[in-house]
C-alpha cells in the first residue's frame, strides 16, 4: 500500500465495516515467516482443541456475536482444512485481532467455549519479530504494550542504547491486539498456538539472551547491516487488510 | 418463517436481538438456545455433559414440548422454499414417485443413529458441522450478507453452505417433501416430541366427516388423517403442524383442529 492510500485511510474515507470500500491489500510477508501458527486459533475461551472440535455444532453464534459487537476477529474455517470446516478461529490477527470483549464465550450454545476472565484465556502467545520490531532496532515505539489489553503486565522492557526492547512473557494470552497495532508494514508480532511455543520457547528464549548479550559493535552490525534495510522497505502502516 | 428469519437478519446490522443460526442462538444476548439433534450429535462427540449446553437445549425441548414438530412447519427455512418450488409446475415422473413412496418414514432414525455413531467415532458433530441445511442456510446467508457487510466469512464456505441448499432444492424437486418425510435427523427428533406435546390434530366432537379426503390429499408429510378421526386426537410423528387438513377441511365438515390446550 502506497503512502497516499494510508493518506486516505487515517483522513477517515475509509469505513470499517464497509465491505466495498476493502483497503487496499498490504503485500508484505508476515513476520517470523520460518515459524508457522502451529494449527489453528480458536476464539477465547476455547476447551483444549480435540474437546472444543467435538463440542461445537458450527451454528455461528461467535462469529455473529463478533460481528455485532464490530470486532469481527472471529472467522469460519473454509474447505482447506476439512477436519476444521465450519469451525471458528482468528484469522489473521494483523486485520481484527480478539479484542478480549468475552462476549462470545457466555453466548456459546454448546460449552465449546467457557466463560472467564480475560486473564486466563490461552489463545496462544505473541512472538516478536527481533529483527523487525523498532524497539530492538534503535527506535522508541511502545505500540505493542499500549494496545495490550491486560494493561502490559504481559511485557518486559530492556531499555539500553538501542531502544526500548519490548519482550512478551508467558502471561500474553494470545488477543493479538499488538499484532495489528505495530506499526511496522506486515507488524513486527506473530501469535502462535500455546502448543507451539512450548515446542520452540527454547530456542526463542535462546535467540533472545544472545542478542540482548551482543557486543556493541555486532549489535550495530546486525542493525544497519541486515535489520534496518529490511524494515526501511516495509515502512509504517496506519491500516491493514488481508482478510 | 419470516418473522423469525427477519429477527435473524437483524444481527447482520448490529441489534442484539438474535444472534446465531437455527442450530445454535442466542436470544436477547442472554438466553442460548441449540438444536436439538446438535445437541445430541455434540453430546456424543465429545462425550461430556455441560451445564450450558443443557440448559440450552432445555429451553427449546420446552418449546417444543408444547409445539411439537411445529418447528418444521413454521420455523425450518427449508419448509419456507420447499412450498416455494412446490408451487412451481413440476415434470411428473412417476418411476421417481415410486422411489420416494417406497422409502419410509423410518429411514430418518436410521440416518440419525448412523449420524450420531460417526459422531461418537472421530469425534466430530458430523451432520450439524457439514451437512446441515440449518447450519448451511444460516452461513450461507451471512455470507451473502457479508459481501455487503464485510463478515469474515471465506468465500469457499459460503459457495459450499449455497451447493449443499441448492442441492435439497434440486433433491426437492425430483422427490417432493421426501427429505422432510423420511430423511431429515432433525426433523425425526422433534417428532419424537410430537407425542407428548400439547399441541396435537383434535376432532371436533358431534360433527360429521364429508368424507371429501381433502385433509388427506392436502397433506404434504403423508399422515393420514381421514382415517384416525374417531380417536380422541392424532400424533403422528411426522406432522408438522402446518395446519393445511385444518384448512382443507373447513371446505366440508370443519371437523379437524389444530388443539393446543383442551
Amino acid at each position: 500500500m502506497s503512502v497516499s492510500g494510508g493518506l486516505v485511510l487515517a483522513s477517515g474515507l475509509m469505513v470499517p465495516g464497509r465491505g466495498l470500500l476493502h483497503a487496499a491489500k498490504e503485500e508484505f510477508e508476515g513476520p517470523l515467516p520460518n515459524i508457522d501458527v502451529g494449527g489453528i486459533i480458536r476464539p477465547p475461551g476455547a476447551l483444549p482443541e480435540k474437546e472444543f472440535r467435538a463440542k461445537c455444532v458450527s451454528c455461528g453464534v461467535c462469529v455473529n456475536t463478533c460481528h455485532v459487537m464490530k470486532y469481527d476477529a472471529i472467522a469460519v474455517s473454509g474447505l482447506k482444512d476439512l477436519t476444521n470446516f465450519g469451525t471458528p478461529y482468528i484469522k489473521d490477527m494483523r486485520d481484527f485481532p480478539c479484542a478480549l470483549c468475552m462476549e462470545c464465550p457466555p453466548l456459546c450454545p454448546t460449552g465449546a467455549l467457557k466463560p472467564l476472565q480475560k486473564e486466563k484465556v490461552s489463545m496462544g502467545t505473541a512472538l516478536i519479530d527481533f529483527s523487525l520490531c523498532f524497539g530492538w532496532n534503535g527506535d522508541v515505539c511502545l505500540s505493542c504494550s499500549k494496545a495490550c489489553p491486560l494493561g502490559a503486565t504481559v511485557f518486559d522492557f530492556y531499555n539500553g542504547e538501542w531502544g526500548n526492547q519490548p519482550y512478551i512473557n508467558e502471561g500474553c494470552v494470545g488477543c493479538g491486539l499488538c499484532v495489528k497495532y505495530c506499526p511496522i508494514g506486515g507488524s513486527a508480532i506473530k501469535v502462535v498456538t500455546k502448543q507451539k511455543y512450548n515446542n520452540l520457547k527454547d530456542s526463542y528464549k535462546a535467540d533472545f539472551k544472545s542478542l540482548i548479550s551482543l557486543k556493541s559493535e555486532e549489535r550495530y552490525n546486525v542493525v544497519y547491516g541486515q535489520n534496518l534495510p529490511k524494515i526501511m522497505e516495509r515502512g509504517r502502516m496506519v491500516e491493514r487488510e488481508y482478510r | 418463517m419470516f418473522g423469525i428469519l427477519i429477527l435473524f437478519l437483524l444481527q447482520f446490522v448490529n441489534i442484539k436481538l438474535l444472534v446465531g443460526g437455527l442450530t445454535g442462538s442466542a436470544v436477547l444476548w442472554s438466553l442460548n438456545l441449540i438444536d436439538v439433534f446438535a445437541y445430541i450429535e455434540s453430546l456424543v462427540a465429545s462425550l461430556d455433559f455441560t451445564k450450558e449446553s443443557f440448559i440450552a437445549v432445555l429451553a427449546v425441548s420446552g418449546l417444543y414440548l408444547i409445539f411439537g414438530r411445529a418447528f418444521c412447519g413454521w420455523v425450518c427455512p427449508m419448509d419456507f422454499l420447499y412450498e416455494i418450488i412446490d408451487r412451481v409446475k413440476k415434470p411428473q415422473l412417476s418411476g421417481l414417485q415410486k422411489i420416494s413412496a417406497k422409502i419410509p418414514p423410518q429411514t430418518g432414525y436410521i440416518i440419525a443413529a448412523f449420524l450420531l455413531f460417526v459422531s461418537c467415532l472421530i469425534g466430530i458433530p458430523v451432520f450439524s458441522n457439514y451437512a446441515s441445511h440449518l447450519t448451511n442456510f444460516f452461513r450461507a446467508l451471512t455470507g451473502v450478507v457479508s459481501l455487503i457487510l464485510d463478515l469474515p466469512v471465506g468465500k469457499d464456505v459460503v459457495i459450499y453452505s449455497i451447493a449443499v441448499i441448492l442441492f435439497l432444492l434440486l433433491f426437492e424437486f425430483f422427490f417432493p417433501r421426501l427429505w422432510c418425510r423420511a430423511l431429515c435427523p432433525v426433523g425425526k427428533v422433534y417428532g419424537l416430541f410430537n407425542k407428548v406435546s400439547l399441541l396435537r390434530i383434535g376432532f371436533v366432537e358431534g360433527r360429521q366427516c364429508g368424507e371429501c379426503m381433502l385433509c388427506d390429499q392436502t397433506c404434504y408429510m403423508n399422515v393420514k388423517i381421514a382415517m384416525n378421526i374417531d380417536k380422541p386426537a392424532l400424533r403422528d410423528s411426522n406432522c408438522i403442524y402446518c395446519g393445511r387438513c385444518s384448512e382443507g377441511c373447513e371446505t366440508k365438515s370443519r371437523l379437524i383442529k389444530l388443539k393446543l390446550w383442551r
